[in-house]
């Protein structure tokens, strides 16, 4: 059974106006994927999907993350899938919080917070979540040092560098130890060399497990990986190759 | 808690112009309510006071014996439509007049008791009686005058009327502006935290983290906003009574039957306009988060 399934989307954010028109496709457990394609074609508009920021006008978003107990708390039985899998658009607005933990997400502008350091950072993300203070003590520094800012700890967003502060995004990202991450255009802002940085990480945390989905339009990064690449053109899904190319 | 009080220390660090003209404009609202509560009970005394007051009064003529108007006396109290009736000789009539004139020689030298008209005083059991019986007695024989204070009392009504209107009109509006203040405020404060609400929801906080704090500001600066109005309130009643005007044991009607004393209706004031200080604070800022929630 596939992690995340998209299933006849369609999106219009203005009637007669389909951003996404009848796309469809799988990611499994532990995939990384590469969502390519222009600027405005439906990426990010897919990501909010997942993350619920939006609801499309038709179709499903499931996602295979959800533990039994908390679709059965959550939901009727009707709006479950499978035993375990969960259509996103009809999720409770209160289940929102414990979805948005299984889906870490890192977005183009960084969306730190600016008036905390690098630790506040991450830790409000377990902040949220009712950790105790022994837990958040134990794993932020985890996580920082996983992104390598293990020793960045104290310092304000604006003392670090655009990749540096992509990394903390990961960081905050990864403090739930969600089942899947995903990046949003996570090199538009940052440097080349940062950009390196950002997806040795990004393909770090796959490796230890985690599925990754990144939407981007650098033709470098897609070209390097050698991953699978779903490429969408005027909101359809035109290709989906393994160990594709941005091009391809 | 400590970290609710942060966060209110920050907000009133970083936005210090807003919280102070924001509590201001709540303490005016507050003082407008407490004064027109305070007028309302004040009317509704007064206008007891007035009803309870010797509603007829019959002036009998010279010839007219006492004895006439003993037995005039005993009639009418076998008249359902009279509450309680007095009888005031001449003599005691004169001792009132005394009384209330004894700062004024000259007037009591020319003034012997039997120019005062004995006279009996007549309390209707309902004020819509007054005009009826009052033409009544100007056709008993002996009546030399016969007054009452219907006009008083009516005239007293439409006044309280209006300031029951004007003023309930007053707080009305005063309450709308200061929901809307307290709303605006509030957005603006979340509007300057847009960014941090929004990256908190999308890290999986739940509504009850983001909502706690703005709310527990909101109640803080409508109970803060309602303590001010009920210190300055306790302040100027205190003065008040302190130049004689409004004693601290009198007694005043809380609602139509209900009789209580100053000191409790002040403390019944406080209490009210500190519930409403919380409660408006509370409803103000949960509108304006509810808007906020929304993604």
């Amino acid at each position: 059974m596939p992690q995340i399934e998209f299933k006849n989307i369609v999106k219009e954010y203005e009637p007669g106006n389909k951003v996404l028109d009848n796309v469809s496709f799988t990611i499994d457990a532990g995939e990384f994927v590469f969502l390519v394609g222009p600027s405005g074609v439906g990426k990010s508009t897919l990501v909010k999907l997942l993350i619920r920021e939006e609801i499309p006008n038709e179709g499903e978003v499931l996602f295979d993350g959800l533990s039994e107990l908390e679709v059965a708390e959550g939901m009727e039985t009707s709006l479950v899938s499978s035993p375990t899998s969960v259509n996103v658009p009809d999720l409770p607005y209160e289940r929102l919080p414990e979805l948005r933990r299984r889906i870490g997400v890192v977005f183009q502008d960084f969306k730190v917070l600016k008036s905390k350091n690098v630790f506040e950072n991450v830790a409000v993300a377990l902040e949220v979540g009712g950790a105790s203070e022994n837990e958040i003590r134990e794993v932020v520094p985890n996580v920082l040092s996983l992104v390598g800012l293990a020793e960045m700890i104290e310092k304000f967003p604006k003392e670090l560098s655009g990749g540096e502060i992509q990394r903390l995004s990961i960081a905050r990202a990864l403090a739930h130890e969600p089942d899947v991450l995903v990046a949003d255009e996570p090199t538009g802002m940052i440097d080349p060399k940062s950009t390196e940085e950002v997806v040795r990480v990004l393909d770090k945390i796959n490796s230890l497990g985690t599925t990754v989905l990144m939407a981007t339009h650098d033709n470098t990064i897609v070209d390097s990986m050698k991953k699978r690449v779903l490429r969408i053109e005027e909101g359809k899904i035109v290709s989906d190759k393994e160990g594709g190319k941005y091009s391809e | 808690m400590s970290k609710h009080w942060e966060n209110l220390k920050t907000v009133y660090v970083r936005e210090r112009f807003l919280v102070v003209s924001n509590v201001a404009v709540m303490t005016v609202t507050f003082l407008v309510l407490g004064f027109f509560l305070s007028t309302a009970v004040g009317m509704q005394t007064a206008i007891r006071t007035l009803e309870e007051q010797a509603q007829i009064t019959l002036f009998f003529k010279d010839e007219y014996l006492e004895a006439d108007i003993l037995a005039l006396k005993e009639k009418l109290i076998g008249d359902e439509r009279v509450l309680s009736t007095r009888y005031i000789s001449k003599e005691e009539a004169f001792d009132i007049f005394t009384d209330i004139n004894r700062d004024e020689p000259i007037l009591l030298e020319a003034i012997s008791k039997d120019i005062l008209p004995a006279s009996l005083e007549i309390r209707a059991a309902k004020l819509v009686e007054l005009t009826n019986l009052a033409t009544e007695f100007e056709s008993i024989e002996g009546v030399e005058e016969v007054k009452f204070f219907k006009d008083i009392v009516d005239r007293f009504r439409q006044w309280a009327n209006i300031v029951y209107i004007v003023g309930g009109t007053l707080v009305l509006i005063f309450v709308g502006l200061s929901f809307a203040v307290v709303m605006s405020t509030l957005r603006l404060t979340i509007n300057s935290k847009g960014d941090e609400i929004e990256i908190m929801k999308l890290v999986g906080a739940n509504d009850d983290y983001v909502k706690k704090p703005l709310l527990f500001q909101g109640v803080f600066f409508g109970l803060l906003s309602s303590f001010i109005a009920s210190v300055l309130i306790l302040i100027i009643f205190t003065s008040v009574h302190f130049f004689g005007i409004f004693g601290a044991t009198s007694v005043l009607v809380l609602v139509p039957g209900v009789k209580i004393a100053s000191w409790l209706f002040l403390i019944i004031l406080v209490v009210l306009l500190l519930l409403f200080g919380g409660g408006l604070g509370y409803l103000g800022s949960h509108t304006a988060i509810k808007k906020y929630l929304k993604y």
